[in-house]
């Protein structure tokens, strides 16, 4: 007997951002009826498996919640990132091939630090199944695609100097939709060069510059990469209805992407076109991921050849295919001192804008350039929300491969800090021996939580 | 007082109940034409009692899943119309299916419409193959029922003396492939059914028996006899039912117990949790179909007394078959039974030929026959104590859709574990052992299904869903499309819109007093947004009369609340 898909479906039929929000219970609503109707569940290449909550740990190894993650969760929140958590449980013990969590509320625009929710995101599912799949399961090198329309922000903001992670965005240009990132310059940190990259595509890009991206761009840089697993954010507002994006994919399109990249694990991201495109696309990943063809699964208004594409648009598709190729294949010769300098450390100023909360973030990000291992970052973060007062955080993360120099020089430097009385709060995560600890100033108090 | 009475396809079992306990009860072997069986334990359990005296009676029945196991039936042809999603070639229903073209969507909106020309071809092309009995069903025909009607009106038309069945009518919930299953089913087995009841009505009008006749359906309440031949399927698969009812009487409120009933091949399992018999989730499945039957959730384990035994290179196997009696009762082969006898856990048949079953199994493996047959009885008991673990692991892996039902989960494991059925008594203790609870043979345990059938209680369920921007709803379970008249639904208005039907349901069925304090069991609103303005809400609204029993056998105060 070959191998079942798994899937968990959590519509989170009683949970909503607010009720006019997309982010509502309706959202899955229509996608319910169609895998219902069409008895997916009882198929016998399909196994459900019910949702489970992630721990508090779960997430406090991968973000700095301010000030802490009950503040910034709810408890579907919890159970969203838990079902991802039992689909990589499963996949990596071998119970299911591969696994499809249809799952809300989302979390690709969740970055390492969460002062609030942007772009209907507050924690990160694909970040926080890395890290514990690493702790769990001792696996590597995992590489997450992220096809949703909007770039996948926060997935790269948190893997952006891991050399063991492989984030490949494509989405519609940053010029033209939220969150305005996801360019073809950003490619990743000094010690991960070229292990982020971002294909903007124009508007009304149709699904053979999709497939043209897929067939040219990521699959032979995802086959090079090697990953022990393979993630993808399926985001679903590409598809050509959808009210956010600007984008002409099709449902088959998507699961022609997904017969060819298969990834062991799928999870959804975005896609609001709630009727037209969601029961369609949904169903046509599952089909897709279980092997089963979905050549009859289609939008009911869709009839091949309806969308056309200039060939200017298709041109420069192309040209940033090719440029992003060279830079992947180039890049063990890239001049890292030209690019990013010399200095012990490397440090990028960020602002960030939480649409959902209001919420305005200046952060200072430093990563030590270590040559035995991917480095400690530490991050000074200051939110400003209008009232109450601003918030200033000083988080530091040791990653799982980190050396002992790098260890204990984060750790004299979180040691220094608490001593300074100058910020609200201070975090840190040590993902080696799997610890966090959270100081808080007012309370001249620490809390530590272990795995 | 009221009577039970289980029809099985080889014994039929009756009993009398008066003021909660056990009057009387009969065992005996079920006639064809069933008016005989019933006679004769009818007259078994009534003696010195006359016909005015009995208040009710309540039938549950295995005869009709019977005729689907061996496939008893008359064929039925298949309309379907799937339209766009699932390849085509996963409709393999093992008979002639014809596809029309035409689609509804998950609202109800027609998207493609039917075509006549393919509607007339395949009613010649069935009627030339010699089909009397037809299933039409399409895809989310319970959205909108609109093509079922129109090609149930055709078929009117040219072949105005078939018996035909509309998906809609029969299983009202999302699931096309397990609603073309049910309609087939309940077009199949609607002759039977009526043979059935007729039969019933003969025997007890022949007795005099006037009060209201029950039929048990599968999730445990009932409806009235001579009320259900619109919804057939419900009735039909309540076997298991009545077991579990039974031992729910028989033994105290609210425990957590598992029901195992041993019979020749099977070995049904059922659970009770803090009281309640668990229902199954999704439908029922029957012999490998999958059907949306609401039924208690019962897992049928193929095992049993006299299931074949055998030995295979060095390990002794029991085979999921029979083929007869066990060795000592003059059978061919040996089987766990034989076992039993060897160890001195069973009184039945000749203990020599026990012995000599055993050796035919142990001799070539160098084992004495008291070993081969505690090999056996263990390799029962571990199937068995697996599976039941498996029903506790899969109810709490049950999916859950909503946050709420997350947070609700719970890990429950039985205080006891019940056993009924011919089997039951020389496993029990030993499979008690392994699970972690008391081992219970309660008396009366051989017709606890007709115990089971006796306490049983009427239950109706309404779901409505509702569409204020469409201005539509629908109930599940009639079938039944209407508009919504007011101009501003509410959620309140919508309550009372089940409520309503739950009454018009009731009244319908002839349950009218049943109707009191209802249960609400689903509840969801959903807001719709388009273009950021809110156009209307749907509404997911489930209701029903509590379920339950009228008492536990032996309660001190008799069935105090009947």
């Amino acid at each position: 007997m070959h191998k079942k898909t798994g899937l968990i479906f959590f519509p989170a039929f009683d949970w909503a951002i607010s009720p006019t929000h997309p982010e509502r219970e309706e959202r899955l609503l229509y996608t319910r009826d169609q895998i219902f109707e069409e008895g997916v569940m009882d198929l016998p290449q399909i196994h459900e498996y019910a949702p489970r909550l992630a721990s508090i740990h779960d997430i406090s190894r991968t973000h700095f919640c301010v000030p802490q993650v009950q503040s910034q969760i709810t408890e579907a929140h919890l159970i969203a990132s838990g079902s991802i958590l039992q689909l990589g449980d499963s996949v990596v013990s071998g119970e299911i091939k591969n696994g499809f969590a249809i799952v809300r509320p989302p979390g690709h625009h969740a970055m390492r630090v969460v002062h609030g929710n942007r772009g209907f995101c507050n924690i990160n599912n694909e970040a926080i199944l890395v890290d514990y799949l690493r702790r769990r399961h001792c696996i590597k090198k995992i590489a997450i695609v992220d096809s949703d329309v909007h770039h996948g922000d926060g997935t790269q903001d948190i893997f952006f100097h891991d050399p063991d992670v492989l984030f490949i965005s494509f989405h519609q240009d940053g010029r033209t939709i939220y969150p305005g990132s996801g360019f073809s310059n950003e490619l990743g940190g000094p010690g991960a060069y070229a292990k982020t990259l971002n294909v903007p595509l124009p508007p009304g890009t149709v699904d053979e510059t999709f497939m043209y991206v897929v067939d040219n761009l990521v699959l032979p840089v995802v086959n090079d990469f090697q990953p022990e697993l393979i993630i993808n954010s399926a985001g679903q507002d590409n598809h050509y209805s959808d009210p956010l994006g600007s984008m002409r994919f099709t449902a088959g399109a998507y699961a022609d992407f997904t017969k060819k990249l298969k990834p062991n694990l799928a999870v959804l991201e975005g896609g609001y076109a709630i009727e037209t495109a969601l029961p369609y696309v949904n169903l046509a990943i599952i089909l897709a991921l279980a092997d089963i063809d979905y050549s009859n699964v289609m939008e009911p208004d869709y009839w091949p050849g309806k969308f056309k594409e200039s060939p200017e648009k298709t041109a420069q598709v192309h040209r940033t295919v090719e440029q992003l190729l060279e830079t992947w294949t180039n890049k063990e010769h890239a001049d890292l001192h030209k690019l990013f300098g010399s200095g012990k450390y490397y440090q990028r100023k960020k602002f960030i804008y939480y649409d959902t909360d209001y919420i305005e973030e200046i952060q200072l990000e430093q990563v030590r350039r270590c040559d035995e291992c991917p480095g400690y970052i530490a991050i000074a973060s200051r939110a400003n929300r209008g009232n109450p007062a601003p918030v200033s955080i000083y988080a530091i993360t040791i990653p799982l491969q980190a050396c002992q120099t790098c260890q204990s020089e984060a750790y004299d430097i979180y040691e220094q800090v608490k001593k300074r009385q100058e910020y609200d709060y201070v975090y840190m995560q040590d993902k080696f021996t799997d610890t966090c600890r959270t100081y808080a100033k007012s309370k001249e108090q620490e809390w530590v939580t272990e795995g | 007082m009221y009577i039970g009475i289980d029809v099985g396809g080889t014994s039929t079992n009756a009993v009398l109940l008066d003021n909660g306990l056990v009057r009387d009860s009969a065992t005996v072997p079920s006639s064809a034409d069933i008016i005989t069986s019933l006679l004769e334990a009818l007259d078994k359990i009534m003696t010195g009692v006359t016909a005015e005296l009995i208040e009710r009676v309540v039938l549950s029945t295995t005869l009709i899943t019977n005729l689907i196991a061996e496939k008893k039936y008359a064929p039925v042809g298949l309309i379907l119309i799937p339209g766009p999603g699932l390849s085509h070639e996963h409709y393999q229903f093992h008979t002639d299916t014809l596809i029309i073209s035409g689609a509804i969507d998950y609202r109800g909106r027609e998207i493609m419409p039917l075509s006549d020309d393919e509607i007339e071809k395949a009613i010649n092309n069935l009627s030339a193959k010699g089909y009397k009995k037809v299933a039409v069903v399409g895809k989310f025909s319970v959205r909108n029922n609109k093509h079922e009607q129109e090609i149930v009106s055709r078929i009117k038309c040219l072949q105005p003396d078939w018996h035909v069945e509309m998906g809609h009518q029969v299983a009202g919930q999302l699931n096309f492939p397990r609603r073309v299953v049910s309609t087939m089913l309940a077009c199949a087995t609607r002759d039977k059914y009526s043979f059935f009841v007729e039969s019933v009505q003969a025997a007890l009008t022949m007795r005099g028996i006037k009060g209201p006749v029950y039929i048990l359906k599968a999730d445990g309440g009932t409806m009235l006899l001579n009320k259900v031949t619109g919804v057939p399927i419900e009735t039909i698969f309540s076997g298991p039912a009545a077991s579990t009812l039974g031992v729910q009487a028989l033994i105290p409120s609210g425990e957590t117990a598992v029901v195992v009933d041993i019979g020749g091949t099977t070995t049904d399992l059922a659970l009770i949790l803090s009281g309640q018999p668990l229902l199954s989730s999704k439908g029922a499945p029957v012999y490998e179909q999958l059907t949306q039957v609401r039924a208690l959730a019962v897992k049928s384990v193929a095992v049993g007394g006299d299931s074949l035994v055998e030995r295979v290179d060095q390990e002794i196997l029991v085979c999921p078959k029979r083929l007869g009696p066990p060795f000592c009762m003059g059978g061919p082969m040996p089987t766990p039974t034989d076992a039993l006898r060897v160890l001195g856990l069973t009184g039945v048949g000749n203990a020599k030929q026990a012995a000599e079953a055993m050796d035919i199994l142990g001799q070539p493996l160098g084992i004495s026959y008291y070993e081969a047959a505690q090999r056996i009885i263990n390799s029962v008991i571990n199937v068995i104590v697996q599976e039941i673990e498996n029903m506790f692991t899969q109810w709490e892996q049950e999916p859950a859709y909503r946050v709420w039902e997350v947070l609700q989960k719970r890990k429950e494991r039985p205080d006891m574990v019940v056993g009924v059925g011919g089997g039951a008594a020389g496993f029990i203790t030993q499979i008690a052992a392994k699970v972690g609870g008391n081992p219970v043979i309660p008396p009366y345990a051989p017709v606890a299904n007709a115990i089971g059938a006796a306490v049983a209680i009427p239950t109706l369920q309404v779901s409505l869903r509702a569409d204020t921007e469409q201005g539509n709803y629908i109930i599940e379970q009639e079938g039944y499309q209407g508009k919504i008249e007011k101009a501003s639904f509410t959620e309140e208005d919508a309550l009372l819109l089940a409520d309503e039907w739950l009454k018009k349901r009731a009244e319908k069925y002839g349950l009218d007093n049943i109707v009191g304090n209802t249960e609400i069991n689903r509840r969801d609103v959903f807001n719709m947004v388009r273009n950021w303005n809110t156009t209307g809400r749907i509404y997911d609204i489930s209701v029903q009369t509590p379920r339950g029993i009228i008492g536990h056998i032996g309660a001190k105060d008799g069935f105090s609340n009947a």
